[in-house]
């Protein structure tokens, strides 16, 4: 299928990518890498006038740091981050995930941030930047504000952004040389959507005992009984919580789904607990 | 829509094209520049077969377009001709007869240089996960793998590190900010109480949810026995024609990057005495060649005391393109949302409140109805724009 005809600009900075948006009746969509958006654009399911591509936009591409936290521009792509292309500040948790993503061929063109702004529940950021406690930075016509990442979707496909907004950066905390993560996820092949994903992040220095399920056909779920068993229990007995809880807080999703799901969580608390063994 | 004038390097000659900006970079190599070495097989970024280099990195040409390679670099598998491990790999491939038809090895072949050239000498299996993205449905991968296994032995990984973002030490963002506190709130809201199951009829699914009202059966039949009152509270939905019991309508549905507008037909069953109303039909959405069928059924119980119970069923299936996207689940949560915010204006709208800005957007997807709609999405490729 070849997409329906649009118009392409290509802005060369914020403020002309923003005027772009500003106009809702134009039916512009911002497009990064395109690898969400291109397969959409094909099948003519989606029907945008006018693609505003931010892939030369350099201020999108900046990394900075300070002593807690840093931030990481929203059209890197998941290669960049896969190949350290900039220092790693999570621990190996970053280019651990990036490399899970779908191929290399697409991992080479697709952003961290279009991956988030596409808000589909199965996507590999979507789950890892709620479950370290990100924050999105978004660039609307009224200025800049920031949501909590574990915030950022509503459900499927649709995140908190507004028409006229895009994200222009995520904030992230530094873990400490003392955190310890886990990250699993059931997928059918290599490359595919996971049908689960399960999270963890312990790092007791920065006071983060966070257990997230994803991949749950809408926003992910931050597991907090889960997460303060793991402060005060550890891993092993979170494990068992988590299933439970995991029963609680998603008795909407089929069975199969749930199982998926505290399967990939609990493996993500086994990963803690084995690097505690060693 | 105007045309682009597109410049760029093919297999290290300048190029340029007059084309439409909606062209896909392989359209651009194989039909304007007679290139047909790139094979386009599933135009969805699938398949690998249509992997070609830009700046140095294999990527997709179906799911790229002519803007957007515009200054670009473009390795295609002719461009290749005096590589000396692209010859090393093609010597190898027929030795391990890793092709039979021959549709996925341009892919094939740049991908695996790719692999070799970033990894050096590799495992099979690290070869097999690398190898994931390009689908070969002859040869069952076991010659690709010992082809690309053989020509990497002995070699070296190229330094991967490419500095891409220098970073700026200390900026802007707030610290102490970013590092919020640990114990995450509680999970999403449940509005009613949703179940979600596989309908009885093959093919539809369906959900179901319940709200209890502190008005009579008899009040609550009464409004919801008005269809298009009924319909104000479904968010994007809209009845254009009301004729006894046959109903013409529109549901509009943005989904992310998706405006999907069901234009269809149905029936309306009231039940007066049993309380229950049921509206069947089904719809089209030219735009992306989709069509929807649904039913929603909606029973009014008596509750405890002089309350009501209310329960709606909504059952849906989906056809067309957008059943090919297929991921079971994301229509069923966008589903679950929509009916949350039904259920919640119903509410509003028997306690005489004004309804919601929700239900004046369009959120929600599909046909006239309620619940048409349908699983099955987005299946394959991957997020991430």
């Amino acid at each position: 299928m070849k997409p329906a005809p649009f118009d392409y600009v290509r802005p060369r900075s914020l403020p002309e990518a923003t005027a772009l948006l500003s106009d809702e009746s134009a039916n512009a969509k911002i497009f990064a890498g395109g690898q969400s958006l291109g397969p959409m654009l094909n099948l003519r399911l989606a029907r945008p006038a006018k693609l505003v591509d931010i892939r030369n936009i350099q201020a999108l591409r900046a990394v900075r740091v300070d002593e807690k936290s840093y931030s990481i521009g929203a059209t890197l792509t998941h290669a960049e981050i896969e190949d350290g292309a900039f220092e790693d500040f999570s621990q190996g948790l970053l280019p651990f995930v990036a490399r899970g993503i779908a191929y290399r061929a697409v991992r080479n063109r697709g952003t961290v941030g279009g991956s988030l702004s596409h808000a589909d529940p199965a996507a590999d950021w979507v789950s890892t930047m709620a479950a370290i406690g990100a924050t999105m930075v978004v660039h609307g016509p009224a200025g800049e504000r920031r949501v909590p990442a574990e915030q950022f979707l509503v459900g499927a496909f649709t995140s908190k952004l507004g028409a006229t907004e895009l994200l222009t950066a995520i904030e992230l905390p530094r873990l400490s040389a003392t955190a310890r993560w886990g990250y699993y996820k059931v997928c059918r092949k290599t490359g595919e959507f996971a049908k689960a994903i399960g999270v963890t992040i312990q790092d007791p220095r920065a006071g983060i005992f966070r257990v997230l399920a994803g991949s749950t056909e809408g926003r992910p779920v931050l597991l907090a009984r889960s997460g303060e068993t793991l402060a005060t229990q550890g891993a092993d007995r979170a494990a068992g919580v988590a299933r439970q809880e995991i029963e609680e807080v998603l008795p909407h999703l089929e069975p199969g789904h749930r199982q998926q799901l505290a399967v990939a969580v609990q493996r993500s608390l086994q990963k803690i607990s084995l690097l505690e063994t060693v | 829509m105007p045309m682009l004038n597109v410049s760029l390097t093919v297999n290290g000659r300048p190029a340029a094209a007059t084309v439409e900006p909606r062209t896909q970079l392989c359209e651009l190599l194989r039909e304007n520049l007679n290139l047909t070495g790139t094979h386009v097989g599933c135009e969805q970024g699938v398949c690998g077969a249509c992997t070609v280099v830009v700046d140095g990195k294999p990527q997709r040409s179906c799911i790229s377009y002519a803007g957007d390679c515009e200054g670009g670099s473009i390795t295609t598998i002719e461009g290749f001709d005096d590589d000396a491990l692209m010859d090393e790999l093609r010597v190898a491939f027929s030795r391990h007869h890793a092709l039979q038809c021959g549709f996925c090895t341009p892919g094939m072949l740049i991908t695996a240089r790719d692999i070799i050239l970033r990894l050096g000498e590799t495992s099979a299996a690290r070869i097999r996960e690398e190898l994931s993205g390009n689908l070969c449905r002859c040869t069952g991968y076991v010659g690709i793998v010992e082809a690309v296994e053989q020509v990497s032995k002995g070699k070296a990984a190229r330094d991967p590190k490419a500095p891409v973002a220098a970073i700026e030490a200390t900026v802007a963002s707030r610290p102490a900010d970013t590092v919020r506190k640990v114990f995450a709130p509680a999970p999403r809201p449940t509005v009613a109480t949703p179940s979600a199951g596989t309908s009885a009829r093959k093919g539809w699914s369906s959900i179901e949810q319940r709200l209890t009202v502190g008005f009579s059966p008899d009040v609550v039949w009464d409004r919801l026995s008005d269809i298009r009152e009924v319909s104000t509270c479904l968010p994007g939905a809209e009845i254009t024609e009301l004729d006894g019991d046959r109903i013409r309508g529109k549901m509009n549905v943005t989904l992310g990057p998706m405006k999907i507008a069901f234009n269809g037909d149905g029936n309306v069953m009231l039940d007066a005495e049993r309380r229950i109303g049921r509206l069947s039909g089904g719809g089209r959405d030219a735009g992306s060649g989709s069509t929807a069928e649904g039913e929603v059924e909606w029973r009014v119980l008596p509750g405890e005391a002089s309350d009501s119970l209310i329960q709606v069923s909504l059952s849906w299936r989906l056809s067309g393109r957008l059943a090919q996207f297929n991921r079971a689940g994301l229509v069923q949560d966008v589903i679950q949302r929509l009916a949350s915010i039904f259920v919640s204006n119903l509410e509003a709208s028997l306690k005489g409140e004004a309804i919601g800005e929700q239900s004046v957007k369009s959120l929600g997807i599909f046909s006239l109805m309620w619940g048409v709609f349908k699983e099955r999405f987005l299946r394959r490729t991957r997020k991430n724009t």
